[in-house]
C-alpha cells in the first residue's frame, strides 16, 4: 500500500490488537498487499464494507501492509465469496481460501 | 489546481479546474472501454436472464495485467477453480465497475461537487479503478517504485510520456486521498 502525500496520517502510532478474526469459521477472505491502494482507502473499506471500528480497521490494514497479507474476515464459503467480489469492486486484492491453509 | 474535498455539513465538497475535468472524464472512459465485455448477452433466452453470455462460461483469465488487476484471480494457487469463479462472478463485477465509473464521470461534471457519502464512495472508487490502470502502464510493482514516482509532482518535472502519466497518478492519488480523509472523517460524524 501507499500513503497519500495530500494530507498527514498518523498511521504509525495504531495498537495491534488481538483477535482479529475469528478461526473457527471455515473459511477466511485474505487481503494482499499492493502498492497502489492508499492506507487510508483500505482502512475505510475495511470500516465500510464490513462495519469494522476505526481501530479494527486500521490495525487489518496495517497487518496487511505489514505481513503482505490478512485474513480480514471469516464465514462460510458463500460468505466469503460475496465479500471477496464486494473487495473487488472496491479494488483490493483479495482472495477466499479456507482457514488455515497458510 | 482542484480544492481537496472537504466533509461540511451539505456533504463532501470539491472542485476540479476544467482542464482536470476533462482529463480524469476521459480516463473514466477509458477504463470503461477497458472493461466492457467483448460479446453480447447469450442467445440462450434463461441464460440472457441471468445476465449470461455464451462467452461467459467460456471466459479465461485477462490477458490485459491492467484488466487483470481490476478483475484479479479470487482464488490462488488454483487455476481451475479461479476459473470456475471468474465465469460466475465477473460479468457482474465488470458491470458495477462500470456503473461507478459512468456514475463518477457524471459527477465531476458538477463544479463545485457536493457530494452525499454514496457518491463520494462511488467516485473513490472509480479514482482506485483509474489508479490502478495507471500504475500498471507505470510499472509500479513495490513501494519503491511508487516512491520514485512521488518526485514528479509539477508540470516542470515533465519530460517523457512516463513522466507526464507519473504526474498525472500523482494528481489522481491527492485527489483520492483527500476524498478518503473527507469520508472518514463524515462517517466517524455520524457515529
Amino acid at each position: 500500500m501507499t500513503v497519500g502525500f495530500a494530507t498527514g496520517t498518523d498511521t504509525q502510532e495504531a495498537v495491534r490488537t488481538a483477535g482479529n478474526t475469528d478461526l473457527d469459521q471455515p473459511w477466511v477472505v485474505v487481503v494482499w498487499n499492493d502498492p497502489v491502494n492508499l492506507m487510508s482507502y483500505v482502512s475505510y473499506v475495511f470500516q465500510n464494507y464490513f462495519g469494522y471500528s476505526e481501530a479494527k480497521a486500521r490495525s487489518l490494514m496495517l497487518e496487511v501492509h505489514e505481513e503482505g497479507r490478512s485474513a480480514v474476515a471469516s464465514g462460510t464459503r458463500e460468505k466469503v465469496e460475496q465479500d471477496t467480489v464486494a473487495l473487488h469492486s472496491y479494488g483490493l486484492w483479495a482472495t477466499f481460501e479456507k482457514a488455515g491453509s497458510e | 489546481m482542484a480544492k481537496p474535498f472537504k466533509s461540511t455539513r451539505r456533504g463532501i465538497t470539491g472542485a476540479l479546474e476544467p482542464g482536470e475535468a476533462r482529463l480524469l472524464g476521459a480516463l473514466l472512459d477509458d477504463v470503461v472501454s477497458m472493461l466492457e465485455p467483448e460479446t453480447a448477452p447469450s442467445e440462450d433466452p434463461l441464460a440472457a436472464l441471468v445476465g449470461m453470455s455464451d462467452a461467459d462460461a467460456a471466459a479465461t483469465a485477462p490477458d490485459d495485467s491492467a484488466v487483470h488487476r481490476l478483475l484479479p484471480d479470487a482464488v490462488r494457487g488454483d487455476d481451475d477453480e479461479a476459473l470456475a469463479f471468474r465465469r460466475l462472478t465477473e460479468r457482474s463485477l465488470r458491470e458495477q465497475k462500470i456503473g461507478a465509473l459512468r456514475g463518477s464521470a457524471l459527477l465531476i461534471e458538477s463544479n463545485p461537487m457536493t457530494l452525499n457519502h454514496d457518491q463520494a464512495r462511488l467516485l473513490a472508487q472509480a479514482l482506485n479503478d483509474v489508479r490502478l490502470v495507471l500504475a500498471d502502464r507505470l510499472s509500479i510493482e513495490s513501494e519503491e517504485d511508487a516512491e520514485r514516482l512521488h518526485e514528479i509532482a509539477d508540470s516542470k518535472d515533465v519530460e517523457n510520456v512516463e513522466s507526464y502519466l507519473a504526474l498525472v497518478y500523482n494528481f489522481i492519488t491527492w485527489l483520492q486521498e483527500s476524498l478518503v480523509q473527507a469520508l472518514l472523517k463524515a462517517s466517524k460524524l455520524q457515529r
